[in-house]
């Protein structure tokens, strides 16, 4: 049921006009219906008294066989000449009025009451002294006088004959009288298919045509939106098309585009004269330091030193995550895991990494480099050691992390990835870094479609995933 | 480290906080130095004498040390070390496009400066008449010295460390060649520090690991017995560096 209901405007729309047309053309059709159901009627209705009544009205007769020969009797009637068709097979002349001296109900014939009463108005009307009257219908192939008048030469469509019997009150014939009734309203229903048909290619196509006009600068603004925010870069904007309302969105949007996209090359050219201003004054500082005569101190300044410049960058980083400048390139991941670990062992810590299958997927190596590292060194600031490894679930190439340290508290997983966050192990700067670590390698995960997964081992530490898209 | 004539360096940068106390430390490890606070100044510094190198400041207010480094490059023919505040690749490659032969990172250790002065000037005086950013190739693998970007015959990109970039650009230059390790460990020290007191070995084995099928039974990277390695592959060099 929810999968036939259309999730795009131009289905959503269409189905709405379809299903408020059939809705409309049902209502039309059953009004119509009726109407010609209820004409039809009277029509039998009149021919049956007017044959009934025909000795009574012979001089009438007498002058429409003049004129008109072989015709029905109702034709003269006006108001009955649309409905001819449904009912006015010419029946031979002998069939329309029979005189009989039983009535023309047979057994285990039912007697049809309805028509009978308002027949019975109707002769009323006209001043027939009725004795006794009887309608019913019957089909034609049963009728024995149909059979012997008719036979087989006579062919008729679906339908049933009516057969009205009449006595006077002063006879003791029966007067029965024949009309022949069509089945249903077929040709009024076909019309009517065919009118909805009509309607409804005219009215779609029209629709779809508008709607077009539409939904194509709808789409083409939505692929844009999704580019940017991949790229945030005013290149391939759309020109406003489509109605003025859609223009008007899409100029608004490109205006927005601008906007964001110049406060974006302001915060890089920001970032680039903090940097500057900055970095300059602490290598000034460095280099000063190289005279002082106490290595000790020495090196507790250098080690001050090196933790600013750290802080800075990793400041300065997570500001222009996601503004690379260059497409991500097929990367081995496998090498850069290595490139990652060895740099760890050449500092001689606990780093290793497993054997695993060859991966390749598109990254920014610097940045990817950049993630890992964060997560290698975070493992063996809380863990003590790091084991790297390297797989590939699905259509993602996971870097996997794993430490044995005392792990993270479930409620706080989530935590630890926000902004200078930090264990409460590492309260101090000592061990504690800068606290932009995972936070750091989260953005560069995102920023490669991917995601960074955090989870306590059940056999004890903490396992951090970095899950990068392959394709 | 004595020399019998000190080695002249022009310190260019705009900030007397970084340059006055860089300038006294490098006069200390037996430089003469001339300093000057701007690429007007160099310039009219370097019509009085002539430096064996250059320490030049990217980002100066007036004529900024990319276009210096220029000058110095083309007119000169002078080594160039650029001291840039931007850590990003795209600076480092735009530098050594222009001609600079090394770059530090503000704020730089003082020694590792040093370091690199000595490494540049005997590149320098080696005299490789060869196009410094030349790509390399050899069955099928690309090296482009510019970006430090090593793919391997599909394409794919092959993260490889400093050390192990300088060794392999250490292999590429002498194909077919043995090197004994004291020399591979000359050619390849560099910024790392650590470098100089680490085996070879450790570096050659894990540059086997990313460019050999079989990191036991090595194709590329041949050990030669009596302490050597030998690179067994011919070497193409291209021109423009490699295609992405």
């Amino acid at each position: 049921m929810m999968r036939l209901w259309p999730r795009s405007l131009l289905g959503q729309v269409l189905l709405a006009v379809a299903a408020a047309l059939l809705i409309a053309q049902t209502i039309s059709a059953v009004l119509l219906y009726r109407s010609s159901e209820q004409r039809r009627e009277s029509a039998i209705l009149h021919s049956l008294a007017y044959r009934l009544e025909s000795s009574q009205a012979e001089r009438r007769e007498a002058r429409e066989h003049r004129f008109r020969r072989d015709d029905d009797i109702d034709s003269d009637d006006k108001r009955d000449m649309r409905s001819r068709e449904n009912h006015d097979r010419r029946l031979p002349r002998a069939l329309r009025l029979e005189i009989t001296d039983s009535s023309p109900l047979a057994d285990g014939e039912q007697r049809d009451l309805a028509r009978e009463k308002a027949l019975r108005t109707i002769l009323t009307e006209e001043d027939a002294r009725i004795g006794d009257l009887v309608v019913l219908s019957r089909d034609p192939h049963h009728d024995a006088a149909f059979a012997r008048i008719a036979g087989t030469r006579f062919e008729l469509p679906d339908g049933e004959l009516v057969i009205a019997g009449l006595r006077l009150t002063d006879s003791d014939q029966w007067r029965v009288a024949r009309v022949f009734a069509r089945n249903g309203d077929q040709r009024a229903l076909q019309t009517l298919v065919v009118q909805t048909a009509v309607l409804y290619l005219v009215l779609v196509g029209i629709l779809a045509l508008l709607l077009r006009r539409i939904t194509r600068p709808l789409a083409a603004l939505t692929n844009r939106v999704e580019r940017f925010a991949r790229s945030q870069d005013t290149e391939g904007q759309i020109e406003p098309t489509g109605p003025d309302d859609l223009r008007r969105l899409i100029t608004a949007h490109n205006a927005m585009e601008a906007r964001i996209a110049a406060m974006l090359d302001e915060k890089d050219v920001m970032l680039g004269a903090i940097g500057h201003d900055l970095k300059t004054p602490l290598a000034a500082l460095r280099v000063r330091i190289e005279s002082v005569e106490d290595e000790g101190e020495r090196a507790r300044m250098a080690a001050g030193i090196e933790d600013i410049t750290r802080s800075l960058d990793d400041i300065l980083s997570l500001a222009r995550v996601g503004r690379a400048s260059e497409p991500p390139e097929r990367t081995d991941l496998g090498a850069l895991a290595a490139a990652v670990v060895e740099e760890f062992e050449d500092m001689g810590q606990p780093v290793t990494l497993a054997d695993g299958p060859r991966v390749v997927a598109p990254v920014h190596v610097t940045w990817a480099r950049r993630a890992l590292r964060n997560l290698v060194s975070n493992a063996v600031r809380y863990g003590g050691a790091a084991e790297v490894s390297l797989d590939r679930e699905g259509n993602e190439a996971v870097l996997r992390v794993a430490d044995h340290g005392p792990g993270i508290p479930a409620d706080r997983i989530a935590d630890m990835m926000e902004p200078f966050a930090r264990g409460e192990a590492s309260r101090n700067r000592e061990t504690g870094g800068t606290g932009l670590g995972l936070t750091l390698a989260r953005a560069i995960a995102e920023q490669h479609g991917g995601r960074l997964v955090l989870a306590n081992r059940p056999e004890g530490g903490l396992v951090a995933e970095l899950r990068l898209p392959m394709e | 480290m004595t020399e019998p004539a000190p080695i002249r360096i022009l310190l260019v940068d705009d900030e007397a906080t970084l340059r006055e106390p860089l300038a006294a430390y490098l006069s200390r490890q037996g430089f003469a130095v001339r300093e000057a606070d701007s690429a007007a100044a160099a310039r009219s510094a370097l019509l009085e004498e002539s430096p064996d190198l250059a320490l030049l400041d990217i980002m100066m207010p007036g004529e900024d040390g990319l276009s210096l480094c220029r000058h110095l490059v083309e007119a000169k023919d002078l080594p160039v070390i650029l001291l840039t505040a931007k850590g990003e690749a795209t600076d480092r490659i735009v530098g050594l496009e222009i001609g600079a032969d090394d770059y530090v990172v503000k704020p730089f250790e003082p020694r590792e400066l040093v370091a690199r002065i000595r490494s540049v000037l005997r590149r320098s005086h080696r005299a490789t008449p060869v196009e410094e950013d030349a790509g390399y190739e050899f069955e099928g693998w690309q090296l482009d010295p510019l970006k430090r970007r090593l793919t391997d015959p599909e394409g794919t990109t092959v993260p490889i460390s400093t050390a192990e970039f300088r060794l392999l650009v250490a292999f590429l230059d002498r194909p077919r060649q043995v090197i004994d390790r004291d020399r591979l460990l000359d050619m390849v020290q560099g910024r790392e520090a650590h470098l100089f007191d680490r085996a070879v070995d450790n570096q050659v084995s894990r540059l086997r690991r990313k460019i050999e099928t079989d990191s036991r039974n090595p194709y590329f990277i041949q050990t030669v017995r009596g302490g050597g390695y030998r690179f067994a592959a011919d070497v193409r060099r291209i021109t423009g560096g490699t295609s992405a």
